[in-house]
């Protein structure tokens, strides 16, 4: 056997090796023989099935992007119902879409191990809310496993399949942002070579098992309320078991001061008591299962100490449910955390620095400061420091998408003010790299006032483009929505990329059109799922594991989604784009119909890597100075590489980040921007 | 003798090898029989975005980030982005690598920021009480073979800078790291660039 193409493939246990978090939530479930693997690209969840997909041959496993988190959830959960171990990955975000299933799943419980990853992004990193989704699972009722750190992610996930066999229950592993992408040194295990029996049973264990609202009697009750009150049984189990999880531990201390650390809280404290030479100090409960709580251990630890200060990231979930727990268990005991005792914030990331100070107050004990006069020098010096604001990338399509869109808007808004329509538009936005049309970049303060007229508000670069901008697939919704509230000021458009139009936008086009809107939905096709690393698409032609596949053409599902009028353009072409985004606008504004336009190319990261890759190297455009007029047009392109020279008031362009797309030209009214011949480069 | 904690920052931007080099430091540190931890921050999967790595190195070592001035030494693989890591992690008396040629972001190229000096960061540098050496490191790259190998360069000066200090590695550990890390085809001239990167480092600190 060839060897894995990933180290977390190597069947060597004891070996330690560097990995990143979600590398090592994969060695976790080869640890433990996973089967099928499921999940929708996410920051920061994605790596987990990018690492298996390498090895998935090497171990015989069914690793997939699905097209959405709901479907790969249901494609877990019925390998689980066949007896595989499953998993299923997903963001924060993605961990919403899955609740229907879940919130079910747990009523008729599973038979192969299921364990589902889901990535939490406190500090919104990468997302659109900081949202803690350890409230889902504790919502629908099962165990929660929350690592410390790398080896933990590793481990947890490995023992949430067994757990989850234990109990017939899907395990649910909470992970963050900064284990998911962080480093550390992983100790290998063994790897479970037997693979669990695949086979179908409909009354495995209990009458009726895997159907709801089959005629399952318990506790005098039938249908899903039995298989409520079955599920309740398994968790008062789980309730107990969670006492002996070797994975948490209270550890004495010396003072009658404890510490409840969640996660990567115990790693932060553990890291911060040394900062602080106070190990030994406190009572520590680490806890790797904020819930349900080990009601022994908490009781322990509280009959050792004056105070409890809670230590965990997102929410004050532990909190909250100690404040459950002990109003009938020591009342007279005051908590620490992040609600009424306040000692961290309940916003933004948890943070090293934030534990040492907190540690440091609560312990009585002093800590690392910075010397008056050395803070002086460093604001003095951060005023020099520029900043580095995220932008699309050099030669990204979707700056010509925009480009066009932004000059089809002012067209048509000028042409409908004639006619006495106040022509302000709405641009919806969704999630992608394209969401970056609303970030604002380059924004200027703005006064904001509660008005009761629509309003146009001008801008000139793409950064300020979007004007609303919330979930996956949910612009579509906004734009119907604003239409059949009956907003005639001006024309209403959505965006999405590919991977989001299959994600969540094909049912709401279908509503769309069934109920009669209209607005013009573009469909910024660049034949990758890119802002989260390029895993393939249904547009890309290849699957998760890069074995050739159907490619979806976006035209082709619209129209039989009743779509009829469509445009397909180049977005390198800018006229073009402009031209047919214009077409689609008015076509939709006088017919009172959804159109469609379909911008495509090829992701350039994706197309220049593959050029340097055969060692190609792509053209470059540069500005004749004596030609150039300063008119700043190609630099309201917003490409990175298009620079503005305020004192000799020209453009010019940065060959090191130039791709050659050339779309910088097209902008040029006097034509002073051409490629370079290969030499001269 | 070594220290028994030892913290590291890399800062770059995207597409320059910082997450890669610190992987080097990482497997140096293992290497040693040390724990690692490295929290990286990824600028999302698109180019140009700043990138920086906090490592930290110990025998217990748990979680992912440095503290302000904690920093015992900053490998910079872009001028500005070493500035805005420097001024809060870099501990007075800390070492550092500058690599000077810069990218511009595009707020400097759309005209709304600007780009300091390479003689003001120096300054910077100096004011906040960095032991440093600096130079043109991509050039060095360059000129042993690949741009890409600027991580490396930046990583020869620092085995300079390190010898005869507390740090929990050497020069010979760190290149077996290099090795260990870098694609067989390239592993020559990485090399070679971190031997000019030494160098280089070398010759700033005899004057």
């Amino acid at each position: 056997m060839a060897r894995p193409r990933h180290v977390v493939g190597y069947d060597e246990p004891g070996r330690r090796a560097i990995l990143l978090g979600n590398e090592a939530a994969a060695r976790g479930a080869i640890e433990a023989g996973v089967q099928v693997v499921a999940g929708y690209p996410g920051t920061p969840s994605s790596e987990v099935i990018e690492t298996l997909s390498l090895v998935a041959k090497d171990f015989d496993m069914h690793v997939e992007w699905s097209i959405n988190e709901t479907v790969a959830f249901n494609v877990a959960s019925g390998a689980a119902i066949v007896g595989a171990r499953s998993m299923a990955t997903m963001k924060n975000a993605g961990t919403n879409w899955v609740m229907d299933m879940f919130a079910t799943l747990v009523y008729t419980g599973v038979r192969g191990g299921f364990v589902i990853y889901s990535a939490d992004d406190p500090e919104a990193f990468y997302s659109s809310t900081e949202q803690d989704t350890r409230h889902l699972a504790k919502a629908v009722g099962t165990l929660i496993l929350e690592p410390m750190d790398q080896q933990e992610n590793k481990d947890l996930v490995k023992v949430g399949f067994d757990y989850s066999e234990k109990f017939e229950m899907p395990v649910f592993v909470r992970t963050i942002t900064r284990i998911n992408h962080s480093s550390g040194d992983v100790e290998f295990g063994p790897i479970r070579k037997e693979r669990n029996k695949v086979a179908f049973d409909r009354h495995w264990k209990l009458p009726w098992r895997w159907n709801v609202y089959g005629p399952f009697k318990y506790k005098g009750k039938a249908g899903p309320t039995a298989k409520h009150a079955w599920q309740l049984e398994q968790l008062e189990k789980i309730k107990e078991f969670v006492n002996e999880v070797p994975f948490n531990k209270l550890i004495p201390g010396e003072t009658d001061l404890g510490i409840i650390a969640s996660g990567i809280g115990y790693a932060y404290l553990s890291d911060a008591l040394r900062k602080l030479g106070a190990v030994g100090k406190p009572w520590i409960l680490k806890l790797a299962t904020p819930y349900p709580l080990p009601e022994k251990l908490v009781s322990e630890l509280l009959e050792n100490v004056k105070k409890v200060f809670v230590i965990e990231e997102g929410d004050p979930f532990v909190e909250e449910q100690l404040y459950a727990f002990m109003k009938e268990n020591h009342p007279e005991i005051p908590i620490y955390g992040k609600t009424k005792n306040q000692l961290l914030l309940r916003y933004g990331e948890l943070g090293f620095a934030q534990v040492v100070n907190a540690v440091a107050k609560y312990l009585g004990v002093k800590a690392p400061e910075v010397p008056e006069e050395r803070r002086k020098i460093k604001a003095e010096i951060s005023k020099i420091v520029a900043p580095r604001s995220s932008a699309l990338c050099p030669g990204c399509q979707h700056l010509g998408t925009y480009w066009g869109l932004r000059f089809a808007l002012l067209k048509i808004s000028a042409e409908l003010r004639r006619q006495g329509v106040k022509g302000v538009w709405i641009v919806n936005g969704d999630i992608g790299c394209y969401e970056q049309g609303g970030y604002g970049i380059f924004a200027k303060p703005i006064k904001a006032e509660a008005t009761t007229e629509s309003k146009l508000w001008p801008f000139n670069n793409p950064y300020e483009i979007l004007d609303t901008n919330y979930i996956m697939g949910g612009g579509i919704g906004l734009a119907q929505g604003e239409f059949q509230a009956g907003y005639r000021d001006g024309p209403i458009v959505a965006v999405a990329g590919d991977s989001t139009f299959f994600h969540a936008t094909m049912t709401a086009l279908a509503n769309a059109v069934y109920n009669k809107a209209a607005f013009t939905f573009i469909v910024m096709d660049n034949a990758w799922t890119a802002m989260t690393g390029h895993q393939p698409s249904p547009t890309s032609g290849v699957t998760a594991t890069l074995e050739p596949s159907k490619v979806f053409k976006i035209e082709d599902v619209a129209r039989s989604l009743g779509v009829e009028h469509i445009w397909t353009v180049d977005p390198y072409d800018l006229k073009a784009t402009e031209k047919a985004i214009y077409e689609a606008i008015k076509t939709s504004w006088e017919k009172k119909t959804v159109t469609l336009v379909v911008a495509r190319r090829e992701c350039a990261l994706q197309v220049v890597r593959r050029l340097l890759r055969t060692g190609g190297l792509p053209e470059i455009y540069y500005v004749d100075e004596d030609k150039c007029v300063g008119c700043t047009l190609c630099v309201q392109l917003g490409c990175p590489a298009v620079g503005f020279d305020k004192e000799k008031k020209k453009a010019w362009i940065d060959p090191v980040l130039c791709v050659g797309c050339g779309m910088c030209a097209q902008t040029c009214p006097v034509n002073a921007i051409h490629p370079k011949t290969k030499e001269g480069r | 003798m070594a220290r028994d904690e030892y913290y590291l920052m890399v800062a770059g931007i995207g597409g320059q090898g910082t997450v890669l080099l610190s992987r080097i430091i990482g497997d140096a540190a293992l290497m040693k029989g040390y724990h690692v931890r490295i929290g990286e921050t990824f600028g999302a999967a698109m180019r140009g975005g700043s990138v920086h790595s906090h490592i930290r190195i110990g025998r217990e070592v748990l979680s992912p980030l440095l503290l302000e001035d904690e920093a015992d030494a900053l490998l910079a693989i872009e001028p500005l982005e070493g500035l805005r890591r420097a001024v809060v992690y870099l501990k007075p008396g800390g070492v550092a690598v500058l690599n000077t040629r810069k990218v511009y972001p595009i707020d400097v190229n759309f005209g709304v920021a600007r780009y300091p000096k390479i003689e003001e960061i120096i300054d910077a540098f100096n004011k906040l009480g960095a032991v440093f050496v600096y130079g043109d490191f991509t050039d060095l790259a360059e000129k042993a073979g690949t741009a890409r190998a600027t991580n490396v360069a930046v990583l020869g000066a620092y085995a300079r800078l390190i010898e005869g200090t507390d740090a929990p590695f050497d020069k010979e550990t760190l290149i077996e790291a290099v090795k260990g890390r870098v694609p067989s085809k390239w592993i020559e001239a990485n090399l070679k660039a971190f031997e000019s990167g030494y160098k280089l480092a070398d010759e700033q600190l005899k004057k």
